[in-house]
């Protein structure tokens, strides 16, 4: 897939991800937003609890290898006070915001989460990050066109 | 913080040998609340981060155990751990909680934990 095709499918797919209270216009002016709503709005995400909902499936999933290494990185990251275990859950269940809460895997957010505690207390920065991304991306493409 | 300004090591320093929550024993004063004691849970402005779960603000709740001292959750997401608070299992009945549970269940509780600051005497 080419590049452009690749945005324009992202594009069309960022369409598509909405904020729970879909109203058509963004940004509202603030005499639009009463107490409910600010209140609504400034949730935690995670603190879904009595939130009605439809009942889900229950599934027994086994850990896979990149979750378990998730794990451990996230780990050693607390072992060599990056951060605490209480600033993790902040990163990774709110501070993301309630679409990606919702919409990543669970290691998937854990995954994350490591990468940008890491650019925000400056121990890697983002144009570091970014090329080592594209870095690997390159080399697994390499790989799989053998 | 930058890491220039931060001591990363702080946590591992006190804990190394005792244990978290341990490591904050004796730091939190005499505890404001006793096993038995009728509390409810206060509907402090929540902001940015909480540990305290929406559905158990305004309830009415008994006092199960005083578990722990530590520093609150919404301290603790910034590594902020000067002021540990006690920390209280509280025992609700369920139909305290859900206007709809079933009479058939009325004996059903939920038991929670919360840091010292969610609690005023009922």
């Amino acid at each position: 897939m080419s590049t452009r095709s690749e945005v324009l499918k992202h594009l069309n797919l960022v369409g598509l991800l909405q904020p729970a209270l879909h109203v058509p216009q963004h940004a509202p002016y603030p005499d639009a937003i009463d107490h409910s709503l600010y209140r609504a709005y400034l949730r935690s995400s995670h603190d879904v609890g009595g939130e009605p909902d439809v009942p889900i499936a229950w599934e027994e999933k086994q850990e896979e290898q990149w979750e378990l290494n998730t794990f451990a990185t996230c780990e050693c990251l607390g072992w060599r006070g990056v951060w605490n275990a209480e600033e993790r859950r902040r990163r990774q269940n709110v501070d993301l915001g309630q679409t990606q809460y919702l919409g990543l895997p669970y290691y998937g957010r854990w995954l994350l989460t490591a990468a940008r505690i890491l650019v925000d207390k400056q121990y890697v920065t983002l144009t570091e990050l970014v090329n080592k991304i594209e870095e690997v991306k390159k080399r697994h493409e390499q790989k799989s066109a053998r | 913080m930058s890491k220039s300004q931060h001591d990363r090591t702080h946590h591992a320093k006190k804990a190394t040998g005792k244990g978290d929550p341990q490591c904050f024993k004796g730091e939190a004063g005499p505890a404001k609340f006793k096993v038995g004691d009728r509390v409810r849970i206060r509907d402090l402005p929540d902001i940015f981060y909480t540990r305290c779960q929406v559905y158990t603000r305004g309830a009415l709740g008994t006092v199960a155990a005083v578990v722990y001292e530590s520093p609150a959750a919404e301290d603790e997401a910034w590594d902020n751990t000067d002021k540990p608070e006690w920390f209280y299992s509280v025992k609700f009945q369920q139909k305290d909680l859900w206007p709809d549970y079933p009479d058939l269940y009325a004996n059903d509780t939920v038991e929670t934990e919360f840091s010292e600051r969610w609690l005023e005497k009922a």
